[in-house]
């Protein structure tokens, strides 16, 4: 009698570019195109949830940026898309695809490449080296998340191929005065679209790059709410499919939506992440110069269960309910940072004061210019605006002792600045030449925190 | 370890009103009221007035408390918007006739059971949906009035969902639906964010009108602690281990 082993099921069953959640065999996830983010959700997009990006920078697209490789995953693996958008082709051609030649440019990997070798204290030497941030799926047989490369844009004949095979819809908005109506007739569209692919076997992704643009004409918010409440039983009532939204810019705030107006759309919704970028406050890119915008984390996909796949299994987020060494501890602050060839999220640490960037041996001379930094714009970021204060109080405690060795009458007017420092945001740094020690902020750091 | 509600909360306790911030949902607690109705409760009956979920998903977080929903004789499921539209003369534009509607088919169903002389939760989730779906906080509270009087008569037990925006200026339709209650439970996240020992705290008040009644409350200050499974939720007491270690 020979044992034959027994291939477990599923991976004969799962469609292509799916995968099973690891909290709860019953959930289907596929990849959103950004490893990092798929991290952050637990793994992907669970089916017939619905996923809202708000990015409230006016100055960058973040939100179409993170639609463009939601399209891209989808049309790399046969799945189909539907795209919501008056300019759905041009969205389209727009969108970025795997390079052809797989280069691994990876922000530690060129220290580990470099030939030299630095002197790792006995102690660290065991230590794996500091990770901010999840691996790419390297192997290029993964289907489940291609490594897409922002250099590199979709090739004609793919999108061509795609729309003849109906993989590609393009769905207008249409949206004309009576808005209410149009809003219902998109939606009724929208179920059209949704009932004859449910018929076939493929999974259908639905992305709505700029929900609340001018295309979208006079939209209230109340007809936001609605749309996203309506998409959502959509979506439970054909659960092949999911969607994945952006808000405009101008409606991601509260000045636009009324009070509260963030935690409406994550209650309506099944997940909702906001990448606040830092496109209209300096300061905010002197604090955090290695990256682009702050991520915060509003709502996670639950599906099946009470608690998100995410908060068990996200590497990035590092929380853990185990009794342990890391028993109750917080959630990582998470940062964004847009480099040439992709997005990536990434935990974000604040520096020691002082910063591990610099080692300064001599006092600051340029007093006048954290002087005169008057209170910068108020932050509606809460996050950033905390972490502001704290590093302006370890600014000004600083410059303080300086001070009182090298300009005993500036003093007075930093008593009466630290008040002014406190309320604002951080002053900028101090510009001086790099002084090349051991430590450098791209490299990764040699201990594990 | 600790359980929570404890069941005079659930069996003939009025109108018990539940309000949750997005940090910290109230999903776990509505899973344990229809827990503990079904399961402790002979002769219970449960009917879930559904806003934004389907049937799916309440099905199958109960089922991972062993609680079986889809056969099951004690539990009706109703998709509210579905339901309010259902009227004979078709007439989608008024929002006191759909929510007129909800209370006739409610009527029916618990004047049936009362009938059977069997205990009656009725649980609606997600009021605060409908309040941003467009009813005036008017109409919700005249609803929700309505619906408690139903419940009254038949000695059976209202618990309503709110989301609460923002702590400091919990809104109208909070104030107004707090004067109605009998008690009032608060789930909040913990001030200092997420962890993953501790997943949020809850707090029971009884409600301002209402005299004598039977469960104690938990201020603020020994307010019961929780944290998450994929299940439902582990409850210990504040400040200490149990859930921990």
């Amino acid at each position: 009698m020979s044992f034959k082993r027994r291939i477990p099921s599923n991976h004969a069953n799962s469609p292509p570019g799916t995968r099973i959640s690891p909290s709860s065999p019953s959930t289907v996830l596929i990849s959103t195109g950004i490893p990092s983010l798929d991290d952050v959700l637990g793994g992907g997009l669970p089916l017939s949830c619905s996923s809202v990006v708000l990015a409230p920078d006016n100055h960058s697209a973040y939100g179409d940026l993170v639609q463009k490789y939601f399209v891209s995953q989808g049309i790399a693996c046969g799945q189909q898309v539907c795209i919501v958008d008056d300019d759905g082709p041009s969205f389209a051609r727009g969108c970025m695809w795997t390079s052809v030649v797989n280069n691994e440019e990876d922000d530690g990997s060129r220290f580990a490449q470099s030939g030299e070798r630095i002197k790792i204290a006995w102690r660290y030497e065991k230590m794996k080296m500091f990770q901010t941030t999840v691996a790419s799926g390297s192997s290029s047989k993964d289907d489940y998340c291609h490594s897409f490369d922002l250099s590199s844009r979709i090739p004609e004949s793919v999108i061509q191929d795609a729309s003849d095979t109906n993989r590609l819809i393009i769905l207008g908005v249409h949206v004309d005065e009576n808005v209410k109506a149009s809003i219902t007739r998109l939606l009724g569209n929208i179920q059209d679209v949704l009932s004859v692919s449910s018929s076939e076997t493929a999974l259908m992704r639905l992305c709505i790059p700029a929900l609340g643009s001018a295309q979208w004409g006079d939209i209230e918010p109340a007809d936001v709410l609605y749309f996203l409440h309506s998409l959502r039983r959509l979506l439970r009532r054909y659960p092949r499919a999911c969607a994945s939204i952006s808000l405009a810019p101008h409606i991601c705030s509260e000045a636009w939506g009324g009070r509260g107006w963030i935690h409406k759309v994550g209650w309506l919704t099944d997940a909702a992440i906001s990448m606040s970028g830092f496109g209209g406050n300096p300061s905010l890119v002197a604090l955090f110069p290695s990256h682009h915008g702050l991520v915060q984390i509003h709502k996670l996909p639950a599906p099946q269960t009470i608690l998100p796949a995410s908060d068990k299994y996200s590497t990035l987020r590092g929380l853990s309910s185990s009794a342990g060494a890391n028993a109750g501890s917080g959630e990582n602050n998470l940062a964004f940072k847009c480099t040439r060839k992709r997005l990536i999220l990434e935990t974000i640490h604040l520096d020691v004061e002082g910063g591990v960037t610099e080692r300064r041996t001599t006092p600051s001379t340029n007093n006048a210019i954290s002087l005169n930094a008057g209170p910068v714009n108020e932050m509606t970021d809460e996050h950033a605006s905390n972490k502001g204060r704290s590093h302006a109080a370890l600014e000004v405690e600083f410059e303080r002792a300086v001070a009182v060795t090298a300009d005993p009458q500036g003093s007075q007017a930093l008593a009466s600045s630290r008040s002014a420092a406190l309320d604002a945001t951080t002053t900028p740094k101090v510009k001086r030449p790099r002084k090349k020690v051991a430590f450098q902020s791209d490299r990764p750091d040699l201990y594990d925190f | 370890m600790q359980t929570f509600p404890p069941s005079d909360l659930v069996i003939n306790a009025g109108f018990v009103l539940i309000t949750d911030e997005l940090p910290a949902p109230a999903d776990f607690l509505l899973h344990r009221f229809l827990h503990v109705q079904i399961r402790d409760a002979k002769q219970s009956h449960c009917i879930f007035l559904s806003v934004s979920e389907d049937f799916d998903r309440v099905k199958t977080v109960a089922s991972k408390a062993t609680l079986h929903l889809v056969q099951n004789a004690k539990f009706k499921f109703v998709d509210f918007v579905k339901a309010s539209e259902a009227s004979p003369e078709k007439t989608t534009g008024d929002a006191d006739t759909r929510l007129y509607n909800i209370i006739n088919l409610l009527s029916l169903d618990i004047g049936a059971v009362k009938a059977a002389e069997e205990q009656t939760l009725v649980i609606l989730d997600d009021i605060s949906s409908l309040e941003w779906l467009g009813f005036s906080p008017l109409a919700l509270f005249r609803f929700a009035r309505a619906l408690k009087a139903l419940c009254l008569k038949s000695g059976a037990t209202l618990v309503i969902r709110l989301h609460i925006l923002d702590a400091s200026e919990p809104g109208h339709l909070f104030r107004l639906l707090l004067q109605l209650c009998s008690y009032h439970i608060e789930v909040r996240p913990l001030a200092s964010g997420r962890s993953g020992a501790v997943s949020g705290e809850l707090c029971l008040h009884s409600g301002p009108c209402e005299s004598g009644l039977k469960s104690r409350p938990l201020s603020r200050t020994s307010a019961l602690q929780y944290r998450l499974t994929d299940g439902g939720a582990m409850f210990f007491n504040k400040g200490t281990s149990e859930g921990v270690l």
